[in-house]
């Protein structure tokens, strides 16, 4: 007879306790799915947010801008910075920063004024397509500006409505004008929702006289698979005497937190699949503990410590696969619906912003084939493992003990 | 546990208030009296003044002509003249606001708090110091630091530290006071960990209204030696009749 002949129908001996056993397993293994999900539609929120539309994967800044930005820190030749990198397979779009006062009506607020190059900026990041009410920016009418989300709030302003706004201009003088809110951007993060004046490139340089130049560059991979660390040295290589940072180093804040958030599902993973571990361990010693006789005999017969071996680990991969069956399909259809629907966390999450990120209080899963295969194979592994102890336990009984416990 | 903790606290706020009480009365007379002179040197109870800023910076250089006027420590004014560019431009202050109107927008508005520290008109000054142009013994406490002799005349360096609930940004202040003319020489402005950020040197001693008081004033920033900010009085008088509607934001932009 055969060694898995044996172990499967081994299964329907004690079936209250292979169902528990498999439940289990099943039940580990969907959990691990669907917070594998979570954890995906969680990330891409945040890069979504962060990076496509802010910062970009990296940036380009005159020394010392950063530390200490000012009017007078500029590129002196933005357009050859953005040749150069978009021969490297990066789109680039330069940009224009500037501090003001914001009015309208009997309300003012401190604004961050931010001069866009409208057709490289859609490029780049995907605030164009991120606008609540109104229309983003038009290069053609510099006379109207985009506004942050609660920037419009604390000016009470909607589209259509004027707004003047003064600064200090690169010559000393006040600078002021008045501009009519064109579109307001739903939200995006605590800096640009509460300072975020976007105008264009023409309408910043006229009213802070900064006939040329630029602030920063903001760039991001074509090819988002390209690795990241790679394409900032061929960037450094081509932005000499420029400070030029991705990502990572310009918010290490974020990216700290995302790699805590990957070893952290590991982390889930490993505990649950300890759990499932020690229930499958400790329900195959008891059914190799019942079977001691029948092993004994088997023994006795001249079956080899393997082939005994053999009927213990057939019995639990059987059960395995079965729980990873169910697993799969449990955690990949509540993933999928939670794809689609997505989960309102709004009871549970005070604020709508980590980090000064925004944070949109539904939480959307997203379902990748890592996601679903990495928990499920580990299953199977973990399982396969626990089975090990019980399994040799069975395999060196001496047939004359076995029999002894007649 | 709670009570105790809270019996605690007010004993020390008890304590603290019977210590400082007498250390806020403690400065002498003579000193109160030098520091009102100071405030009280360009303005009174009310004043009228034409102006010169001359502002020298890394980035530009620019001067301006403008007319100011002020009533009390509460309410001031002051009307860009030249360059033609800014011509019109009115800075309000009344009370603890500031409003500027913008002919070329044909807007007023209200400073927020944000915009406080924020450069005025290109200068050195902060729109805080127009704002803070109230009386030093209101937020200051005062003591007499050093005296010297320079050029024959008693000098005294008075150091000024702010009161616990006093709104102001400098860590404190020294000023340099020449007991003889009676006239102020030098404040030097420090931040909250002992390092210069400012100096203001006053020259041009003129006698206006029976007083000697300086016209010119010098700022100069710590940290860029190159730079300055000079404003030159070319006229100066007091005690004129203003109405308060003077000062009011209607009256802004009809000027």
């Amino acid at each position: 007879m055969k060694a898995w002949h044996i172990g499967v129908r081994s299964i329907g001996r004690n079936r209250r306790r292979t169902f528990v056993t498999t439940a289990a397993m099943a039940f580990g293994g969907a959990i691990m799915i669907f917070y594998a999900t979570l954890v995906s539609g969680f990330m891409d929120t945040l890069e979504r947010n962060a990076l496509l539309m802010e910062t970009g994967d990296l940036q380009v800044h005159a020394p010392g801008y950063r530390r200490d930005p000012d009017l007078y820190k500029t590129i002196k030749a933005p357009a050859a910075i953005v040749a150069e990198l978009e021969s490297i397979g990066l789109k680039a779009a330069p940009r224009l920063y500037g501090f003001g006062l914001a009015a309208a009506g009997a309300s003012s607020a401190g604004v961050q004024i931010r001069g866009v190059q409208v057709n490289r900026e859609r490029q780049v990041t995907r605030l164009h397509s991120h606008v609540k009410q109104g229309q983003w920016l038009d290069p053609s009418v510099p006379s109207e500006v985009v506004l942050g989300r609660k920037l419009a709030k604390t000016l009470h302003v909607a589209v259509g409505d004027e707004v003047v706004v003064v600064s200090q201009a690169s010559d000393g003088a006040t600078a002021n004008e008045l501009y009519t809110v064109r579109g307001v951007l739903g939200s995006v993060g605590d800096g640009l929702d509460r300072a975020g004046f976007f105008v264009t490139e023409a309408a910043f340089r006229q009213l802070l006289v900064v006939p040329e130049g630029a602030h920063e560059i903001a760039a991001i991979r074509i090819d988002r698979g390209v690795d990241l660390g790679a394409v900032t040295q061929a960037a450094v290589q081509r932005t000499e005497g420029l400070d030029t940072q991705n990502w990572r180093e310009l918010q290490p804040l974020l990216a700290q937190m995302m790699d805590t958030t990957y070893a952290g599902q590991s982390f889930m993973l490993i505990i649950t699949y300890l759990a499932v571990a020690m229930v499958v361990l400790n329900a195959t010693l008891m059914s190799v503990f019942e079977r001691i006789r029948e092993f004994g005999v088997m023994k006795a017969l001249g079956v080899p410590p393997w082939g005994v071996a053999q009927v213990v680990f057939f019995e639990v991969m059987t059960q395995g696969l079965i729980a990873m069956s169910l697993a799969i399909a449990a955690g990949y259809g509540v993933s999928k619906y939670f794809e689609v629907h997505g989960m309102d966390m709004s009871s549970m999450t005070s604020g709508a912003s980590m980090m000064g990120i925004a944070f949109d209080p539904i939480w959307y899963t997203r379902v990748t084939l890592a996601g679903v295969l990495v928990p499920a194979v580990s299953l199977l592994l973990v399982v396969l493992l626990a089975a090990i102890y019980p399994g040799v336990k069975a395999a060196v009984i001496s047939p004359a003990e076995a029999m002894h416990h007649v | 546990m709670r009570r105790s903790s809270r019996t605690a606290l007010m004993v020390t706020a008890i304590l603290s208030l019977g210590l400082s009480a007498p250390a806020a009365a403690a400065e002498p007379l003579d000193i109160q009296a030098y520091l009102n002179e100071i405030d009280d040197m360009w303005r009174g109870t009310s004043s009228k003044a034409s102006i010169t800023m001359h502002v020298k910076t890394a980035h530009y250089e620019r001067k301006m002509k403008m007319k100011a006027w002020s009533k009390g420590k509460e309410k001031s004014l002051i009307r860009i003249m030249k360059p033609l560019k800014e011509k019109g431009t009115v800075t309000l202050k009344s009370g603890d606001d500031i409003y500027t109107y913008l002919p070329k927008t044909d807007r007023t508005i209200r400073l927020s708090s944000g915009m406080m520290m924020g450069s005025w008109m290109g200068s050195h000054f902060t729109n805080d110091d127009l704002v803070k142009e109230s009386r030093l013994l209101d937020d200051y406490r005062a003591h007499k630091a050093a005296e010297r002799t320079v050029e024959g005349r008693h000098v005294i360096d008075i150091q000024l530290t702010p009161k616990e609930d006093a709104a102001v940004v400098w860590g404190k202040i020294v000023t340099s006071f020449d007991t003889d003319r009676r006239v102020p020489l030098r404040h030097t402005y420090y931040d909250e960990d002992g390092a210069v950020v400012r100096t203001m040197t006053f020259s041009n001693f003129e006698t206006v209204q029976k007083k000697l008081r300086p016209l010119t004033m010098r700022i100069v920033p710590a940290e860029e030696p190159e730079e300055f900010t000079e404003i030159i009085y070319n006229s100066l008088s007091f005690g004129e009749q203003i109405k308060d509607s003077f000062f009011s934001l209607g009256r802004l932009k009809r000027r």
